[in-house]
């Protein structure tokens, strides 16, 4: 076995209505990018990012959705697995704040029932076209006893500080043990930071 | 006459000739026999003419008859026809072929669906598997690039594509914990991509 570059993986699941930036805010968070344009993910998609919590490794394979009903039946096959999953809206768009309610009743349904849970009130750089207060995201986050940032995958607001916030609620209620044998298996090799630091910089 | 109506029976002569109904024909009738009892101390020629009018006449009931008729049938032909097309429409818009969560396809659309959506998802699947051997790999790549494995295996990267690895690289990432995917489906390229030692 080559020597394994990371100590825990945590599977992350990204949902909400099509448009509302998810796969801009795992954009921003993996690749520190932001594209305007908008292209409608297709299906699911994912993305890997190395960070390290409390002197750990931790590598995170996050699991970006379609927001399309369309694609419903694909996506949430993909619950079950997550660890921990991001709900996100977007504080110009009424309605996908209305959904917020169906999305989670999508995770009663379909997810582990110990999911760590996080509500992001995304595009906050757009405070001329807000039609959802601030206070209400906070209110409703509140009820269901979840987390909630505002985000902005365009400014770079609280992006990375919901992943690492998610990640490190997941890791306090993780187990403290070396890793297991079956994790050695999935992946080896230099770790992703290798990988960005010749593609990107 | 036996029966007159409102009016004065010689208006009929007045009416335009389409709309003439056999009532008039016998108003018109009454007038000109009436007419022709006034001179009728003629004798025989004024006899023979009454007669020819009054076949003409009956003639003239029996073409204006037959025309009110037509008339009248097409009418009803018209308002029969009418339902038909509104019976149609509703039956076209509610229950007709389709039912109400159908869809029609423009089959000449090169644009237009035509996969289902478990072969979507299993296109997906394999893409995001290549994607995480993909990731794999050039994480390996990067560990020879930058001299954490042993030099002596570096020749092995070049070549082994096919061959078992004598690499000691783990077999290729799974994602599949995730998916419902069985695990011995493998493509072409899957199997390229298999590092692992028999």
């Amino acid at each position: 076995m080559a020597k394994k570059t990371y100590d825990l993986l945590f599977k992350l699941l990204l949902i909400g209505d099509s448009g509302v930036g998810k796969t801009c805010v795992l954009f921003r968070f993996s690749d520190d990018a932001f594209n305007t344009t908008f292209i409608s993910t297709i299906g699911i998609d994912f993305k890997i990012k190395t960070v390290e919590l409390q002197g750990k490794k931790i590598k995170l394979q996050i699991w970006d959705t379609a927001g399309q009903e369309r694609f419903h039946t694909i996506t949430t096959s993909y619950y079950r697995g997550a660890m921990g999953i991001m709900l996100v809206y977007d504080i110009s768009n009424a309605k996908s704040f209305e959904n917020i309610s169906k999305w989670l009743r999508n995770i009663d349904e379909h997810a582990n029932e110990d999911v760590e849970r996080m509500l992001l009130g995304n595009k906050c750089d757009m405070e001329d076209k807000r039609v959802v207060p601030k206070a209400k995201g906070e209110q409703i986050a509140r009820e269901h006893g979840i987390r909630f940032f505002e985000t902005s995958a365009k400014a770079n607001i609280n992006i990375e500080k919901a992943f690492l916030t998610l990640a490190e609620d997941i890791l306090r209620k993780t187990p403290v043990k070396e890793p297991n044998s079956e994790n050695v298996d999935i992946s080896s090799g230099g770790g992703v930071t290798g990988w960005k630091t010749k593609c990107c910089s | 006459m036996e029966k007159l109506r409102d009016g004065c029976p010689s208006e009929a002569f007045e009416k335009d000739a389409f709309e003439l109904t056999v009532e008039d024909v016998y108003d018109i009738s009454y007038v000109i026999g009436r007419d022709l009892l006034k001179i009728s101390k003629g004798g025989q020629q004024v006899s023979e003419l009454q007669f020819k009018i009054v076949r003409v006449l009956e003639m003239f009931e029996a073409l204006v008859n037959k025309s009110n008729l037509s008339m009248e049938e097409l009418k009803m032909e018209r308002d029969n026809l009418k339902r038909e097309l509104d019976r149609v429409i509703a039956e076209g818009s509610s229950n007709d072929v389709m039912g109400p969560n159908k869809m029609v396809v423009d089959l000449t659309d090169p644009n237009r669906p035509r996969f289902t959506m478990d072969e979507l998802k299993e296109v997906l699947q394999e893409r995001n598997q290549l994607k995480a051997q993909l990731l794999v790999a050039q994480e390996e790549l990067q560990l020879y690039k930058s001299g954490s494995l042993p030099a002596s295996d570096q020749t092995m990267v070049e070549v082994d594509l096919e061959s078992p690895s004598t690499l000691d690289a783990s077999p290729p990432v799974s994602i599949e914990e995730t998916k419902d995917e069985p695990r011995d489906e493998k493509t072409t390229i899957k199997k390229l991509f298999t590092f692992r030692r028999k």
